[in-house]
């Protein structure tokens, strides 16, 4: 199953590097396949390198992708993740 | 942003004799005060590892990219660092750790450093660049591979 939705990224730092680590944990529980995709990049949500290639500042709108067994339950973490500011104040 | 504007000779150490994760962290904060003694040892020690207690730097593949905030500082400063053995780091992928890529940042930045990261992870994404860093003999070759 493929699913997908457009996300804002809210925190302050945007996706730096402690951001992206998170991320790409987040990424390596489940059994999908998660990509991001912005303005024409993409990157595996489960690689930090790819992650932070992405410049992912705040206020960029990206695109989460999930393909596979688990892509709901992928896609609501990956929400949870970045709607909570990556578990930072601001 | 160019990778060469943030990285220097100085600051770039070959194949430490290094065997913890508490030494390698010394050693990077040691290059970088010498190369800029406006900086504070303890300072700059303290900055990463406070950071570091957030949670591993070790990005996977035996890379890891240590940062903290400084205050006072204008600009991004990179120290690059290789360990003769690989040294435990608790990275994501619970590979130790050889090819350190340590970053101070100045206190308020936020779009500059993105913009830092993502030309860091350009090169350290590249299979070649990363193996030619593994294997340099001095820290000239660290240097070229990276330019």
């Amino acid at each position: 199953m493929i699913i997908e939705k457009h996300l804002t990224i809210v925190n302050k730092l945007g996706l730096h590097a402690r951001a992206a680590t998170l991320l790409a944990k987040l990424a390596n529980q489940f059994e999908a396949s998660i990509t991001l995709h912005q303005e024409g990049k993409e990157a595996f949500a489960n690689s930090v390198l790819a992650l932070m290639m992405l410049e992912s500042s705040q206020g960029k709108k990206v695109l989460v992708r999930c393909d596979g067994s688990d892509a709901e339950d992928a896609l609501l973490a990956v929400e949870n993740l970045i709607v909570n500011k990556f578990n930072e104040k601001e | 942003m160019i990778i060469s504007d943030i990285i220097s000779l100085d600051r770039t150490e070959c194949a430490v004799n290094c065997q913890s994760k508490k030494r390698i962290f010394e050693v990077i904060s040691e290059i970088a005060v010498k190369g800029n003694p406006q900086l504070d040892l303890t300072h700059v020690l303290t900055a990463m590892l406070s950071r570091e207690k957030m949670g591993s730097t070790g990005i996977g593949n035996g890379i890891a990219i240590p940062h903290g905030r400084i205050e006072g500082i204008e600009d991004i400063v990179a120290i690059i660092v290789t360990s003769e053995e690989p040294v435990q780091f608790d990275a994501i992928d619970d590979k130790p750790v050889d090819i350190f890529f340590a970053l101070l940042v100045p206190s308020e930045q936020t779009q500059e450093h993105l913009q830092t990261l993502s030309s860091i992870a350009r090169k350290l994404s590249d299979k070649e660049i990363v193996k030619a860093i593994r294997e340099a003999a001095s820290k000239d070759q660290i240097i070229a591979a990276l330019a």
